[in-house]
């Protein structure tokens, strides 16, 4: 992807130094604990889309062990991923871009900018370089270490050698300034909870008080990955809906030598017949029927701009408008564009005019979102009365808005396809649960996929109650398998966990209890950047409500079965305890000189 | 055989008849239960012959093997055993002290209530009154007048009094209440509600002048005090007669000594189906000129409640109820000294007397 140089007025890796609080670098403490977590991301998505079992290490060392807080710390994660192409490492590590992750699909980080955030994060408290060291084949392994130049956005290579090594994967050291003291308990807390809802990753951290906190593979399975999809209409704005309709927008292909070869041969054109534009004309025309739609693009351009092959190649087609009846077009050799007027009379507009409608709003609909077939596309432009033959390319800006908010009143679309999601799954969150928490009973459930605004999710729970746990209710909460540690009161899973009766479940407050929420969406509506908390929207409300009352269920019956056994046995010792008594007193009351033999009553009570 | 004896007898013989069955169950395997009437409002009817309330068929079943009913059962089987050794050593006990007696035998009652509970349901299992068992409340209630009685009691057994030989008259206490009744002058007790009016009646010699033996109930009469009214009626064939206060309180202590309560309905000969109310009625608040006080709305309930009751249907129990809840007044006993301290023996009295002949 390439920038448009008039909206660059400062430098991506600029802007992002500028405001690099937006993106959880505000203090030490915050910024040592973003960049542990947009590492381990990093490497365990890597992992995930190539579907490799993780293996994350994870060090966190002082330069100088005697200084206090904040100080400088190196920080490294290391990976058994793919590794990164060592061309690519220098644009990769050493430029603030777009990243890959922009399909729609779920993954942990959005848009892979977390990693370069940190190098930069570090490189502008301690000036020292990023060393990115990756092997993609498992024998060459590239060393890197690079400085970003913030101004222009590009990488500066410090060191670049190349080792041998057996194993592939990616390791990252960033040197930063960092407050370990106050960020420790929460970079724990994440590395666990992290483990908790990775069971099929092998996470190693070891912090810089020499403590080791190795939590291994739980499961060898890893969940099924998620699909990259087109987008459902009730998520769509009218930015995304112009873009949309842009980039299906017909492609005029650059014309080089080759093109020309081939188009010539269509011609059957021999020698250089074609520079004399008056033949050209004519045997364009005698062929005409029987040339590719590419070709007939070409050579309709052509001809409106009445040029010849040789002058072809020397500009590119910037844009046709046709409501206007003008073509852009930028000359290479005097470096300049030109707007040209075109003859609407002419056979040849016609055709181009023809091309460059786009398709019509019936075939883009069913072409560009998920879910929309013919039939729901002839109900929708019906509903929002639009012609279905609608050239895409010919709607007007009201029009556009208006097709967007259509698109969002129109309740007969089917919900959003949940393919694109990746849940752990109720048997990977049930082991990983039971091995983390060492319960007497646990119960996971996974809801059916569900939608706010256009966007699929899916919402996982599970409980976990006694045995190792200690009292009180603890609630662990999870979006697309990240942790979430902070703001936990103004979490959607907590006021759902408040709000619930727990009395009606037989559950206390001090009931030693776990639960474990797990969101999956293409989008997440956090309630701020820090991406800590989730908002409360109703959809994504009642689906946690529903898991939780399932598993209350189950919890509570789990509950009254283990109150029935203890009530069982309180029962039995009562009359062990109440027997002999009345045995006694009845025995002087008769006059008996014996007690009664009341111990084969003991047998009825099975 | 003596009355106390006989009916010590009795008892023994009944709560051994009880033990000797939960004894055969337990030998045979089987858990023991039992029946006990049951004393819920429902369950309790007038009997009009008996001329008191009684509990009707209903009872329910208390079963050592229902694990809510084993611990009461328990403690039920074990009042039966204390009340058998209070009953063959001859002591008494308080109810107070039946739920600290408890605790020696491993039976935890809860508190003092639960303790009281078991006590009902024992008698109205055995139909006998605790007094029999020799469990009494702490209350204070009196007599005097020449009457003799001979001590049953252990350390005075035979040894006999006269009740008119000490002035403040005699506690009705455990003691009291199992002498034999020996002999009596008297021709009639009268029952009084306040122990204010008792001492009058004695300083003024209400015994010699009426003939009579005088108890001071001391409000709503106990259970040693209503009988021992009874048996002063059938043992010394005395007549009954009550005075009270003239409110609806004082009319129903006088119902109470005459026809029992609800409370007591699982117990019989508690009561004196032929005692007589003899005042201060509302009609005497008029006819006498008494001060008055007005009543109260807790007053004017309870006229409204007692007024459903079915023995308050006839008689002077009705009309005079009528008229309280009429002039909406009450007087009390003391009223009658506005005309003089000796106004209520010398004139009151005998008035009402010669009417009572005709009640």
């Amino acid at each position: 992807m390439t920038f448009n140089e008039s909206f660059n007025q400062i430098s991506p890796s600029e802007f992002f130094y500028r405001n690099r609080d937006l993106a959880g670098f505000s203090n030490p403490t915050r910024s040592i604990y973003t960049s542990v977590r947009e590492l381990v991301e990093n490497s365990l998505d890597a992992c995930d889309q190539n579907r490799i079992l993780p293996n994350i290490y994870v060090t966190i060392q002082p330069t100088q062990q005697q200084k206090s807080d904040p100080k400088h710390y190196i920080l490294t994660v290391d990976d058994n991923g793919p590794g990164i192409d060592h061309n690519h490492i220098p644009l990769a590590f050493g430029t603030v871009l777009y990243g890959s992750k922009f399909g729609l699909n779920q993954a942990r980080g959005m848009f892979g900018l977390g990693a370069t955030m940190a190098i930069l994060y570090g490189q502008i408290t301690t000036n020292k370089p990023v060393r990115v060291n990756s092997s993609i084949d498992g024998s060459n392994r590239h060393e890197y270490e690079i400085l970003l130049d913030i101004q222009k956005n590009k990488p500066i290579i410090i060191k670049h050698s190349i080792t041998s090594t057996k194993k592939k994967g990616l390791s990252i050291s960033i040197c930063l300034e960092g407050d370990y003291s106050k960020a420790g308990s929460k970079i724990r807390d994440y590395i666990y909870q992290t483990s908790l809802i990775t069971p099929y990753a092998s996470i190693k951290f070891h912090d810089p008080k020499g403590n080791k906190y190795n939590y291994e593979r739980i499961t060898k399975f890893i969940p099924s990955s998620p699909t990259i999809i087109k987008p459902h209409p009730y998520g769509i704005d009218v930015e995304t809906l112009r873009r949309m309709i842009s980039d299906t927008s017909y492609k005029i292909s650059n014309v080089d030598n080759l093109m020309i070869a081939r188009i010539k041969n269509e011609l059957k054109m021999r020698g250089d017949v074609h520079n004399n534009y008056v033949v050209m004309k004519q045997t364009i025309k005698k062929r005409w029927p029987y040339l590719s739609s590419q070709t007939k693009t070409i050579l309709s351009i052509l001809l409106c701009l009445k040029l010849n092959f040789n002058q072809l190649v020397k500009i590119k087609i910037e844009s046709i408008d046709i409501a206007r009846n003008t073509l852009t077009y930028w000359n290479y050799e005097k470096s300049k564009s030109f707007v040209t007027q075109l003859n609407i009379s002419s056979f040849y507009y016609k055709h181009l005019a023809n091309e460059f409608k786009g398709d019509t709003l019936e075939t883009f609909l069913t072409k560009q979102f998920q879910r929309v077939g013919r039939h729901t596309a002839e109900k929708f432009t019906e509903f929002a009365h639009f012609r279905p033959g609608k050239r895409i390319m010919l709607m007007t800006n009201q029009e556009l808005v208006h097709l967007s908010d259509s698109l969002q009143k129109f309740s007969e679309f089917l919900s959003p396809d949940p393919s694109c999601l990746a849940p752990l799954g109720e048997n990977l969150l049930e082991k990983g649960i039971a091995k983390f928490f060492n319960p007497d009973f646990v119960s996971v459930v996974q809801r059916k996929a569900s939608a706010y605004s256009g966007f699929p999710f899916i919402v996982e729970m599970g409980v976990a109650y006694g045995g190792s746990i200690v009292n009180g209710i603890k609630l662990y909460r999870f979006a697309n398998r990240i942790p979430l540690l902070y703001d936990e009161s103004s979490d959607v899973v907590f006021k759902v966990i408040n709000d619930i009766d727990w009395n009606r479940y037989k559950i206390k407050n001090e009931s030693p209890l776990v639960i474990i929420s797990h969101i999956c969406s293409t989008r997440i509506p956090y309630k701020t950047v820090g991406k800590e908390n989730v908002a409360d929207r109703n959809e994504i409300e009642r689906e946690l409500k529903l898991a939780l009352q399932f598993l209350s269920r189950k919890l509570s019956s789990y509950m009254s079965k283990k109150g029935k056994a203890a009530m069982e046995k309180k029962r039995v010792n009562l009359y062990f305890t109440y027997m002999p008594l009345i045995a006694r007193f009845c025995t002087e009351l008769s006059e008996k000189l014996k007690e009664p033999n009341y111990k084969k009553i003991f047998n009825e009570l099975k | 055989m003596k009355y106390k004896e006989n009916k010590n007898r009795i008892l023994s013989d009944l709560l051994k008849k009880y033990g000797a069955r939960i004894y055969n169950d337990l030998d045979n395997g089987i858990f023991p239960k039992f029946l006990i009437p049951s004393r819920s409002t429902r369950n309790i009817i007038y009997d009009k012959k008996l001329r008191q309330y009684v509990l009707g068929n209903n009872a329910s079943m208390r079963n050592s093997k229902n694990i809510l009913q084993l611990r009461s059962f328990t403690q039920l089987v074990w009042l039966a055993f204390f009340a058998n050794r209070l009953i063959k050593e001859q002591k008494s006990s308080t109810l107070r002290d039946i739920y600290y007696s408890s605790q020696a035998f491993s039976i935890d009652f809860e508190d003092q209530p639960e303790s009281d509970n078991i006590i009902v349901d024992l008698e109205s299992v055995l139909s006998r009154p605790r007094e029999d068992l020799h469990i009494f409340p702490e209350e204070r209630s009196s007599v005097f007048g020449d009457l003799v009685i001979e001590y049953t009691v252990p350390g005075y057994e035979g040894k006999r009094t006269n009740l008119s030989d000490h002035p403040d008259g005699y506690l009705i206490g455990p003691s009291l209440s199992s002498a034999e009744l020996i002999e009596t002058s008297a021709d009639l007790v009268i029952a009084i509600e306040k122990g204010g009016l008792f001492t009058r009646f004695i300083e003024e010699k209400v015994d010699k002048k009426f003939k009579s033996i005088i108890i001071d109930t001391a409000g709503q009469a106990p259970r040693s005090t209503r009988y021992l009214l009874r048996r002063l009626h059938d043992e010394l064939k005395l007549p009954v007669v009550i005075l009270t206060d003239g409110d609806v309180y004082g009319e129903h202590i006088a119902m109470v000594i005459k026809s029992g309560s609800a409370n007591a309905a699982h117990l019989r000969e508690l009561t004196v189906p032929d005692a007589k109310w003899l005042g201060v009625w509302a009609s005497d608040i008029e006819k006498y000129k008494l001060p008055t006080i007005p009543m109260t709305e807790s007053d004017i309930k309870r006229i409204h409640d007692l007024k459903k009751d079915p023995r308050y249907q006839h008689g002077i129990w009705k009309t005079e109820l009528d008229v309280f809840l009429k002039i909406k007044r009450k007087a009390e006993l003391e009223a009658f000294s506005k005309y003089g301290l000796t106004n209520i023996t010398d004139k009151y009295l005998p008035q009402k007397l010669e009417l009572a002949k005709s009640l």
